[in-house]
């Protein structure tokens, strides 16, 4: 499990910083209130090993909830640093793994015999037909069904625990709209993504044993971005934390607080935080920005808070570059001008990124990188490998290791096996089974190993000799294998979006000529760079005229452009 | 409450058609030789067992059960060998929820299973040829896609020691010793220079002793002749001594010794070895535990009667069983000892017995529930030499001493010999059946009840009363529950019919007392009279026989039972049957006797 000699070297890492040393080593209920640039994954990695090392003893382990796919994805190739990986005894994922891993999988054959063995989790037109079928029986109105699913949407995020009153009082149409809708994929054997934590949260709270083997196996309970988490995680740690007696330890920053569309909310950390119970830890320094950077963002968020940067730090340059016109003039004058400016100063490209309010920005960036012939990596919703897919990881990960990496076995194949097996089988699969995916990883990525394939070439073969019979015999119900089709079509040199590219560069193991980094605000959070060009900082667009008008819109706004 | 091993199921394994027990905290498995007893284990180990390795679990086609028509193409089911083992009361321990809570079962979530299948592979057409075809699961929650992970069969295990007869062995050797972790760990917490302190002593006394001129002398011969014999390349530098002066490996040297250290345990009686090595092992578990590697254990202890005086089993076995569930440890003991049987709790009894074409099957007490009194009652009974009852194929209960002494000078007359054919006649003292009957049904054992009708001044009889309640208590151990009302009704007011159903029940009414059946039996009494004569039971009382003699007429049939009660039955019986010839036992007796030897 952990290492205690590398804890070591991590614990001598933030020995100078008293803050981040009383969070890894308290004891009781805290949350950890951390900046941009606090070290805080670096203060939630090292407290985890500590708890392990320390205070959670085998067979018990420790539960670490986070925003999303590519969150944990991090933090556990952080965490395996320090000789902790995933396993029966350590969890590192989404609310939505914890909930279906960890509660449904287990238990809801025992307390909700109408969830069947063989659910699954319905596809994007699979959920839209329930919307459009659910609008019918409840309203039966010529309207479009999916703008007022909007509302009901967010009722349904919002009010997790339905055994309120507020989820019959305020909008009962709605609560019926949800129900209806439900019905209906229910009908099909079907669940989508909000009900994993809406189902996992019933059976926690209408069950003291469930409550109990969740404390017994883990007794800490870690959470990571509280502040994006929404109703749903809060209920439930709540449950666990608060009534049951699991220790919370809590890493957040309401400040960052930017995903109010998929239902978070700032004050569900303030009220953690509130609590006498909970020791309430601030980061304050800030080892990312420096001085003048860290006064404008103040600015930008409209509040002060007690951040400083180390002595060493510099200050920092932020440059306003007005352009008249469109956003293509803008577009231009980056790559023409600006791009040319900054390398010039010695840093690289892969040190640089352009950052956009929406993903159709990126689409301005992405043509005129093209069109001036800068390599680039883009990492929103319309990357070529989706940050938040599992599968995608996986497939990248594997280019890395066949066009190089095997030789300092980084990644390790362990982990290739091991992220594969969890893929297709989920926590629990027979030695049998583990093997067999082990030697059919192996199999392909050595006979790949010093060809010439190219990226498309590489991936249709990968799927045509493995991946296709992974899919047929995987028994986890929410991976997104789809995402394999994406990138073999995004990839073809004939018709794809993205052109082909080389392996090596697929897998992101290029030296020297890196890539521009392309990403929208929302994705660029928690990510460093050298120097950074805001592109489209409109007058429209941050924030656009409906956030104007909305205090909390407004609010979200800011923190969007903090982050 | 500690967790528990609560239920077994065996389907198609060697012995076992279908086993499905009930298990206490401890356990005891009695059975006649080859009935099963060692593959109950080890199907607890395929389970269980983390030693055993996968070529040990992938079965052969002849372990699937016998009886199984493997190769008749009727039959429309291919064979197939389940295992199930339930634990519950684990829900009080964070390390065993922890490890279980995954396997929990869907219709009650208080029972976690662990599951072993071998079965057909699927992909093979047609019957299977040979082991090949087939393949192994091991999994949990009843649930073949929740394989069990290695850290749960660590963690929850099962350990086997084998028929105490190796204990010398196991003690001899290094790698195998129990005492190698608990010593390890002995040794790690002494400083170092104290363990050097210790070494340069040995080192003292291995110069003292090389000092000695005969023995430098063979240690010279020695070592010039291994050199001789290899070249001066292949010199060992082999020296004499009492032990490696290596501090690391002085502790290896550590032996267990007897009588304060003069003798060493290969010279103990084998049933002190047995001892030690018990002792050892337990302990080495203990440490286990503590040491957080596991957080419980079954310990399997197969025929721990070899090598054991009877007084030492019940001793040793004894003080073990008191320990219940403790520290989560169980035991499962083997044996077909009646010393052990007799200090078994009655719970924790698990009878097997061969039922011919149904194949071996198991029956226990552990989910019956006796009142104290009654507990006791039965525990008095079942003192060693009573014990065979529990061995016996078959009981038949009865009232009192004279009875206990008739029954097989009776069932001689009828031509069996009860001893030979293993039927007990179990003497409850009294009336009270009631907890006798419950324990014979629940173990499957063919029994009678010889009970008297005991007329009341009102036209009733206590036989009555009891009879019914009789039949309830074997109803509802059968799983039947009471009878219809209407059938109620009737048991109570209608006395032939109560008389037929009891018969059904195994309940053998006379028609007023047994003294009374005796003094009608007129065949009988005149050799009875004789053989007690013969008995020099003092001169008042051989008086008295000798005036019963000669006039029957004044004979006090209570005072005659009393008598019989006073007699050694085994010889009484011998004695009696010589004499009599042409006996016609009473008819009641006659059916009890001739249900039990014809199996119920």
């Amino acid at each position: 499990m952990a290492d205690r000699r590398l804890f070591n070297l991590a614990i001598k890492d933030i020995e100078k910083n008293p803050e981040q040393l009383k969070a890894v080593y308290e004891k009781g209920h805290c949350t950890v209130l951390a900046g941009p640039g606090s070290g805080k994954t670096k203060t939630l990695t090292v407290a985890m090993a500590r708890a392990l090392l320390e205070d959670v003893k085998d067979p018990r382990g420790i539960a670490c909830i986070t925003y999303n796919n590519e969150c944990a994805i991090e933090l556990s190739s952080r965490l395996s640093k320090l000789g902790i990986e995933s396993s029966g005894r350590v969890f590192i994922g989404t609310v939505h793994s914890f909930a279906l891993t960890q509660v449904i999988f287990p238990y809801a054959r025992c307390t909700m015999p109408e969830i069947s063995k063989d659910i699954r989790v319905a596809t994007a037109t699979e959920c839209r037909e329930a919307v459009e079928k659910a609008h019918k029986i409840v309203f039966n109105v010529n309207e479009d069904p999916h703008d007022r699913w909007k509302f009901a949407e967010f009722k349904r995020r919002r009010d997790v625990d339905r055994s309120q009153r507020v989820w019959r009082d305020q909008n009962a149409d709605l609560a019926d709209f949800i129900e209806a809708y439900e019905k209906e994929l229910r009908k099909k054997e079907l669940i989508d993504f909000d009900d994993m934590p809406i189902l996992a949260l019933h059976i926690i709270r209408d069950n003291e044993w469930v409550r109990n083997s969740l404390r017994a196996k883990f007794p800490i309970l870690f959470v990571d971005e509280y502040q994006d988490l929404g109703y749903s995680l809060h209920e439930l740690v709540l449950l666990l934390c608060f009534k049951v007696g699991v220790r919370l330890f809590a890493v957040g920053d309401p400040d960052q607080s930017i995903y109010a569309f998929t239902g978070a909310d700032p004050m569900l950390l303030e009220s953690i935080t509130d609590r006498p119970d909970v020791q309430k830890i601030p980061l304050r320094f800030n080892y990312r920005c420096g001085k003048s950077i860290i006064e404008a963002s103040m600015a930008a968020l409209g509040a002060e808070r007690d951040y400083c940067s180390p002595d060493d730090a510099e200050d920092g340059v932020i440059d306003f570059h007005g352009i008249d016109g469109d956003l293509d003039l803008q577009a231009e004058y980056i790559f023409s001008k600006l791009l040319p400016y900054i390398q010039n100063t010695g840093v690289q490209l892969e040190k640089i990124a352009i950052l956009y309010k929406w993903a159709k920005h990126g689409e301005e960036v992405v043509a005129k990188a093209k069109e001036f012939g800068i390599l680039f990596v883009r990492s929103d919703t319309n990357a070529l490998i989706k940050r938040n897919s599992k599968i995608s990881r996986f497939i990248e990960a594997c280019a890395n290791w066949v066009s190089g990496g095997w030789k300092q076995a980084d990644p390790p194949f362990r982990r290739l096996a091991f992220d594969a097996i969890a893929l297709v089988f989920g926590q629990s699969s027979s030695d049998k089974e583990k093997l067999q995916i082990q030697s059919e990883l192996i199999y392909f990525l050595k006979s790949t190993i010093g060809t010439s394939m190219s990226t498309h070439q590489w991936l249709s073969s990968f799927r045509q000799e493995v991946l296709n019979d992974w899919r047929k015999r995987s028994r986890t119900i929410s991976e997104d294998w789809d995402s394999i089709d994406i990138m073999i079509k995004r990839t073809d040199p004939t018709k794809g979006d993205d052109k082909d590219l080389p392996l090596a560069h697929f897998g992101g193991r290029i030296e020297g000529t890196g890539r521009l980094n392309l990403s929208t605000l929302h994705s660029s959070k928690g990510r460093e760079f050298d120097a950074v060009i805001l592109f489209g900082m409109n007058y429209d667009i941050i924030p656009n005229g409906f956030e104007r008008r909305n205090e909390a819109q407004f609010k979200e706004s800011r923190r969007l452009f903090y982050v | 409450m500690h967790m528990l091993l609560s239920r077994v199921q065996i389907k198609n394994f060697r012995n076992f058609a279908y086993v499905d027990v009930s298990l206490s905290p401890n356990v005891i498995i009695i059975g006649e030789n080859r009935v099963g007893k060692s593959n109950f284990i080890y199907a607890l180990r395929l389970v269980l067992d983390s030693s055993l390795p996968d070529s040990a679990r992938q079965l052969k086609i002849s372990d699937i059960w016998d009886g199984h028509s493997f190769h008749n193409s009727s039959d429309p089911e291919d064979p197939e060998i389940e295992i199930h083992l339930d634990f519950t009361d684990f829900d009080d321990d964070d390390n065993l929820i922890a490890l279980l809570t995954d396997y929990r079962l869907a219709e009650d979530h208080n029972i976690a299973r662990l599951s072993y299948v071998f079965r057909k592979k699927e992909e093979v057409e047609g019957h299977p040829a040979s082991e090949a075809d087939f393949e192994f699961k091991v999994f949990g929650g009843g649930d073949e896609t929740r394989s069990i992970n290695s850290q749960v069969r660590r963690r929850v295990c099962l350990d086997v020691l084998h028929a105490l007869r190796d204990a010398e062995n196991d003690l001899g050797t290094w790698r195998n010793s129990p005492l190698r972790p608990l010593l390890e760990d002995s040794i790690s917490q002494i400083p170092k220079e104290d363990l050097h302190y210790v070494a340069r002593l040995i080192n003292d006394a291995n110069i003292q002793l090389t000092a000695f001129e005969s023995i430098k002398k063979l240690e010279d011969n020695l070592r010039q002749q291994m050199t001789e014999l290899g070249g001066e390349t292949q010199d060992i530098k082999s020296k004499l001594g009492f032990t490696s002066t290596d501090p690391l490996r002085l502790f290896r040297a550590i032996r267990v010794f007897i009588d304060d250290g003069k003798r060493g345990i290969n010279e103990a009686s084998l049933g002190s070895a047995n001892i030690a090595l018990l002792t050892l092992k337990l302990a080495e578990f203990g440490w286990r535990q503590e040491k957080n590697e596991r957080n419980f254990t079954l310990v399997a202890v197969e025929e721990p009667e070899a090598h054991l005086h009877p007084h030492l089993q019940r001793k040793i076995f004894g003080n073990l069983f008191e320990k219940n569930g403790e520290n989560g440890r169980s035991f499962i003991l083997t044996t077909h000892s009646p010393n052990i049987a007799s200090i078994t709790p009655l719970k924790a009894v698990i009878l097997l017995k061969d039922e011919g074409e149904n194949g071996t099957k198991a029956y226990s007490l552990a989910k019956l529930s006796f009142r104290i009194e009654d507990l006791e009652d039965l525990h008095r009974y079942l003192n060693t030499t009573r014990a065979e009852l529990l061995f016996s194929r078959g009981v038949i209960f009865v009232e009192g001493d004279a009875e206990e002494a008739l029954v097989p000078v009776f069932a001689r007359n009828l031509g069996y010999d009860l001893d030979s054919l293993c039927i007990t006649v179990c003497n409850v003292g009294g009336t009270n059946f009631k907890p006798y009957a419950r324990l014979a049904t629940a173990l499957n054992l063919p029994f009678a009840i010889i009970t008297d009708w005991d007329p009341r001044e009102d036209g009733k009889a206590y036989g009555w009363a009891r009879s019914i309640q009789l039949i309830f208590a074997i109803r509802i151990v059968q799983g039947r529950g009471l009878p219809k009302k209407d059938n109620i009704i009737k048991l109570r007011e209608d006395e032939r019919y109560l008389r037929a159903i009891a018969k059904q029940y195994g309940i053998f009414l006379n028609d007023d007392t047994l003294e009374t059946e005796i003094a009608n039996t007129r065949s009988l009494i005149d050799p009875l009279l004789k053989v007690l004569a013969e008995q020099n039971f003092g001169q008042k009382l051989t008086e008295r026989l000798n005036e019963w003699s000669e006039d029957n007429s004044i004979i006090d049939s209570a005072q005659l039972m009393l008598m019989i009660g006073y007699v050694k039955k085994g010889r009484f019986a011998d004695l009696l049957a010589k004499e009599v010839t042409e006996l016609t036992p009473p008819e009641y007796i006659k059916l009890a006797i001739e249900r039990v030897v014809n199996n119920g």
